[in-house]
């Protein structure tokens, strides 16, 4: 008997945390596997008036739940619908490649302008302009000598 | 009636094929008369399509449900503002406004001050051409005047999401941007065509770019608070390909605006510039062909025809033809183009400026054709949504921002790095003096907190602008600092005005950044008389009420809010059940105060007693639309006032002389 006791107490000890911990839409978990899934296009849709969105939604809480991993989730439903079940790139050739091309892009666009800098700078001696300090910045020396400018024409 | 509208359709086509026609006659035969009847003809082009657009707005407002466009886009019951709006509402609709806009900014061109331009005939015979090609494909597949084979007793209604003020004003603000971009695109290829390599075509349009700029500005910054009140999922920019189609076009004229400066005032990136803006006009084009073409999936539900097809030869054709005129001009542009003079100089960094736009305009191209590209080439279906775009662009915004911060800072032709320095010191205090107080206050995310403080060191050398500029005033004039301040904006107006729209981007970047990265989310299940409570906020449900209006079945919860144990009054989100419209709408209800926004959707119930609401804080967000005024103003300023620069740079060259 007492050992029944004891076994049931056990159990009762193992499964009450697990209760208390379900996770909920507002789960941090939740929220982050979510936030992975295209949900086959659902995934910006108002979760009211989205009966697609609803169920996966509920879904992910079950598999939670159910003691599954975000990576165990993210898989099944990658094995379900292959990479298009994610909402952005994921691993293999075609996520390289989506992710890589804006840097190539920022890359290569880097070299060009700097080329082409370097094609359009000629070395000159510094301007007399620039080299005095009579003024602090280019702002104004450009407000002073319009302001001149306007004096002057009141006067004359 | 049909006949009207069927005939002006027709003469659209007619009128821009004679006005071509008459431009080329009267280009070859050196013929004024010629010249003036094509004159003529784009002003009858703006009348034709002026008669089209108001027939359409009479037959919407009059429910004519007779006419297939009429009783698709409204019903009986639409209340009168947006059975007007419902112009825009399908493709054939908005096909017509395109002309319409397209029409009347052309009348404007032809009949400026400049009228009697070389490059006139020109331009007007391009702007004609996109005329026609968008009254052709009215005649041949989205006719607003198509009639119904029987009629119905009412119209299928308009779409909910579409009966709100943001729909009123977003599409027609986009599509003045968009259609703008054709005229300093017209502008710039006859330059090119007369081989008029100088920077007259550049003067002429700035006005015209800058006008359809802050359109583009405008239409992004009213979609987008449209998505935040409209769509109920607590955003305001889901990177969707149409929201990113009218997001290239602002992001390549944004560039094109600051490199025609160097042009302007030093000759030099004449091809690059040229190259610009037939980019922003042909992404003006490709902006249609998504929105119309369905190739994508997007919350814009337009792509139910084969229009995509129209568009895509067109822009193929107008491309080729760019294409032809840049390539054999090329070595005359080159020609006399002027050299930088030193790499650290204020024409770099509108280069590296220019670089980094374009680099995010490619990001977002990419990013938005990439799953059709993969699709296409791999066999393997990719979604390329939100969480990319935020990580792709996040960094190169960050260094735009950075970059606007520092370009003030740096003179022209050759800076000196001394001096820079110093000009910096301020600046960069105040972003490291926003670093630590975000720390100090236990700002968590380090990535938000650099965003922020860049973006108060960019706002930091603004202010520090203003500041020197009415110093240098005063001490020139022993003004007082109200009238230095009034006089030194009034009398450079463009600088300012740049400057007022980078403020205003500095405000916005502020709300995207924290409504990014510190917004919360609880989506809760409440009995009558319980609370939600979210960070500062408790939310006491009331009761769910029913009522009706305009025949449409209303659902309304009552909550009672408080801040900070304060009461702060009530808010009341809505369900709408629309007649003529399967899914319910939802009407969210906003608590706004200069920090956060509260964000309350009613998403479901059980019974009356039992309903599930979803409830967001989202910091800083009216900034956002607070920061599109602000850029708004600061374009308008520049807009209505400002001398070209190289007018300028001559009265300075006298006044060098003079002085000796």
């Amino acid at each position: 008997m007492n050992r029944k006791i004891l076994i049931t107490t056990l159990l009762l000890l193992i499964v009450i945390p697990g209760m208390t911990t379900a996770f909920t839409y507002n789960s941090k978990e939740f929220k982050q596997i979510i936030g992975q899934l295209d949900m086959q296009g659902h995934a910006d849709h108002e979760l009211s008036t989205c009966s697609v969105k609803k169920i996966y939604y509920d879904e992910v809480i079950e598999m939670l739940n159910g003691g599954k991993t975000e990576t165990e989730i993210i898989q099944s439903y990658v094995d379900e619908y292959g990479q298009a079940a994610l909402r952005t790139p994921g691993g293999g050739t075609s996520g390289w490649i989506a992710w890589g091309m804006p840097a190539a892009g920022v890359g290569i666009g880097s070299v060009i302008v700097g080329v082409w800098l370097r094609k359009l700078t000629v070395k000159k001696a510094e301007s007399k302009l620039e080299t005095k300090e009579e003024w602090t910045s280019e702002v104004e020396k450009e407000i002073a000598v319009k302001t001149f400018d306007e004096e002057r024409r009141k006067l004359f | 009636m049909y006949l009207i509208g069927n005939i002006s359709i027709y003469l659209g086509i007619v009128i821009s094929l004679y006005g071509i026609i008459a431009n080329i006659v009267g280009i070859k035969k050196k013929s004024s008369k010629w010249l003036e009847s094509a004159r003529g003809a784009v002003l009858s082009l703006a009348f034709v399509a002026s008669i089209a657009s108001f027939l359409l707005l009479y037959l919407l407002g009059t429910s004519q449900f007779q006419y297939k466009y009429v009783a698709s886009y409204t019903n009986e019951s639409l209340p009168m503002a947006y059975k007007l709006t419902a112009f825009w509402a399908g493709n054939a609709g908005s096909l017509l406004l395109w002309a319409f806009l397209l029409a009347l900014y052309g009348a404007m061109v032809v009949f400026s001050k400049e009228k009697k331009n070389p490059m006139m005939p020109y331009v007007s015979s391009i702007l004609m051409v996109n005329i026609l090609f968008f009254f052709t494909v009215m005649a041949l597949n989205a006719n607003p005047f198509e009639m119904t084979d029987k009629i119905p007793a009412d119209g299928k209604g308009l779409n909910p999401m579409l009966q709100n003020p943001g729909m009123i004003l977003h599409p027609v603000t986009l599509y003045m941007g968009y259609v703008g971009l054709a005229v300093p695109f017209a502008f710039g290829i006859a330059a090119l065509i007369l081989k008029r390599m100088d920077s007259e075509w550049i003067k002429l349009t700035r006005r015209w770019t800058l006008l359809a700029w802050l359109f583009l500005t405008l239409g992004n910054v009213i979609g987008g608070w449209w998505a935040y009140l409209e769509l109920g999922w607590g955003g305001y920019w889901a990177w969707d390909p149409v929201e990113n189609a009218s997001f290239l076009p602002w992001l390549t004229v944004s560039a094109f605006l600051h490199s025609v400066m160097i042009q302007e005032r030093k000759n030099m990136l004449k091809t690059w510039n040229v190259s610009l803006i037939i980019l922003s006009y042909i992404l003006t084009l490709f902006g249609t062909f998504l929105v119309r073409s369905g190739i994508l999936t997007s919350v814009h539900a337009f792509g139910d025809s084969n229009l995509g097809t129209y568009f895509l030869v067109f822009m193929a054709f107008m491309m080729l033809f760019s294409l032809y005129v840049v390539m054999t001009r090329y070595g005359l542009i080159k020609k006399d183009s002027s050299p930088i003079e030193a790499y650290f100089s204020k024409e770099s960094s509108f280069l590296l400026n220019n670089l980094i736009l374009v680099a995010a305009a490619f990001a977002v191209f990419w990013g938005t054709m990439y799953p059709l590209i993969s699709e296409t080439f791999t066999g393997t279906k990719v979604n390329v949504g939100a969480p990319y775009f935020n990580k792709v662009m996040a960094p190169i915004l960050l260094v735009l921002i950075v970059l606007m911060g520092i370009c003030p800072l740096i003179a022209w032709q050759k800076a000196v790095f001394e001096k820079f320095m110093k000009n910096m010191l301020w600046p960069l205090a105040m972003g490291v003096a926003t670093a630590i107080i975000l720390f100090a206050f236990g700002v968590k995310g380090i990535y938000a907190i650099i965003g922020l403080s860049a973006t108060s060191f960019m706002f930091g050398t603004h202010l520090q602008e203003f500041v020197r500029g009415i110093n240098a005033r005063r001490k020139a004039t022993k003004e007082n600092i109200l009238k230095a301040a009034f006089k030194l904006t009034v009398k450079n107006q463009r600088r300012y005005g740049g400057y007022i729209v980078h403020i205003g981007i500095a405000i916005i970047a502020v709300g995207v950044i924290s409504s990014h990265t510190y917004s919360t989310e609880v989506l809760k299940t409440v009995d009558v008389g319980n609370s939600i409570k979210t960070g500062d906020y408790s939310l006491k449900f009331n009761e769910l009420t029913e009522h009706t209006k305009n025949g449409n079945g209303i659902v309304v919860a009552d909550i009672d809010v408080t801040y900070k144990g304060k009461d702060i009054g009530k808010i009341k989100p809505e369900k709408i059940f629309y007649e003529t419209w399967p899914e319910p709408s939802t009407e969210v209800s906003i608590k706004t105060n200069w920090s956060q926004d509260l964000y309350v959707v009613l998403s479901s119930w059980e019974n009356k007693d039992k309903v599930t609401f979803m409830v967001k804080v989202n910091p800083f967000v009216s900034w956002i639309w607070i920061g599109g005024i602000i850029m708004v103003i600061g374009t308008a300023f520049a807009l209505i006032g400002g001398r070209p620069t190289t007018f300028r740079y001559q009265i300075n060259k006298g006044i060098s002389k003079v002085g000796g």
